[in-house]
């Protein structure tokens, strides 16, 4: 191929959990929905999904390398909704953008919704049961579907794993449950500030 | 592969070409299609001239689509007009496989193309585009 492949670059803010979750929901994507995933610059497009005639062979993700792993996340869910919806016609390529093309806006609003479900109801063992402390919290779930609120706890658990980190506790604690679900509520915020139409189609 | 205008697909290669050598297109082209395309320099030579309407290393419709990606790819590292590269594209496809097939295979790029930004991501397209038409 012309373009070398190129890896994501890992953002020293971004957690080991939210990149971990990222790279299984990549591994979800080419095993279990046959969708071979890059990275390339693509200017102003985020992405785009190109499905081959022949329904046998791996559909191509083009990621915009500038996306951060929470937005991949957004958008691996995303493009899952769109292939379960069967939008992933043969030779019809799928483009995420900032603005969307008025002939598309259906397509993506019903992505968008089955996303939102996936997302918190977990369709799938591998969506679903990834960030399991959280996805069964109530109350983790109120905290991030209020923007102000959602930030307020982002920097709260940044703020938090930052200490972690400078005191040594996380040597005692990294495996308790409590730090496990700390890591996980950082990560659910993170994707969901990246994508707010998770949690409500207004605020999207 | 039977040209159906060779003259217009003629006209299509030298522009995409750009400011690569006939020779430096057919290296590049063997390179983008990692070898599937077996176009010899002779042939290739034929057809940018309009000289021939047989091209035999390209046997079937999937070599022509390589084909088609490849040239396109080749026109956007030329810096070719967008206008044209798309415009061109669509001429080599259709002077391989004639209209009914290429107006099928063009209408995702004439779909695609008004949501891609600018020439990088109409590259990453075709490269990708390309990439499904590779053989297994």
């Amino acid at each position: 191929m012309a373009t070398a492949m190129t890896r994501p670059v890992a953002v020293r803010s971004e957690s080991n959990t939210l990149r971990s979750f990222e790279l299984r929901l990549r591994t979800y994507l080419a095993e279990r929905l046959h969708v071979t995933t890059r990275f390339a610059p693509l200017g102003g497009t985020r992405a785009f999904l190109v499905s081959p005639a022949d329904r046998e062979r791996t559909k191509g993700l083009v990621i915009d390398e500038r996306m951060t792993a929470a937005e991949r996340v957004y958008l691996y869910v995303h493009v899952a909704a769109h292939i379960a919806l069967g939008h992933n016609i043969p030779m019809i390529t799928i483009v995420e953008a900032e603005a969307t093309e008025p002939a598309d806006e259906m397509k993506h609003e019903l992505a968008e919704r089955l996303a939102r479900s996936m997302w918190w109801r977990g369709s799938d063992a591998e969506v679903g049961g990834s960030l399991p402390a959280v996805r069964t919290s109530r109350l983790l779930r109120s905290l991030v579907s209020w923007r102000p609120t959602r930030a307020l706890l982002r920097w709260a658990l940044v703020a938090m794993r930052s200490a972690y980190y400078r005191t040594g506790v996380v040597r005692a604690l990294e495996r308790s449950r409590a730090t496990a679900w700390l890591a996980q509520a950082l990560c659910v915020a993170a994707v969901v500030s990246a994508a707010p139409q998770l949690v409500s189609a207004r605020e999207g | 592969m039977r040209i159906q205008d060779a003259e217009r697909v003629s006209r299509a290669v030298q522009t995409l070409r750009g400011r690569r050598s006939l020779d430096g297109l057919v290296d590049r082209l063997f390179d983008i299609t990692e070898g599937s395309l077996a176009l010899d320099r002779a042939t290739l030579h034929r057809i940018a001239r309009g000289q021939t309407r047989v091209a035999r290393a390209i046997d079937t419709p999937e070599d022509c689509i390589r084909l088609y990606f490849a040239l396109m790819i080749v026109g956007c590292e030329e810096d070719v007009p967008l206008a044209s590269v798309v415009e061109e594209g669509h001429a080599v496809l259709t002077g391989f496989v004639g209209e009914p097939l290429a107006a099928l295979i063009f209408r995702d790029l004439s779909a695609t193309l008004p949501k891609l930004r600018d020439r990088v991501a109409l590259k990453e397209y075709l490269e990708e585009g390309l990439r499904i038409w590779l053989p297994r």
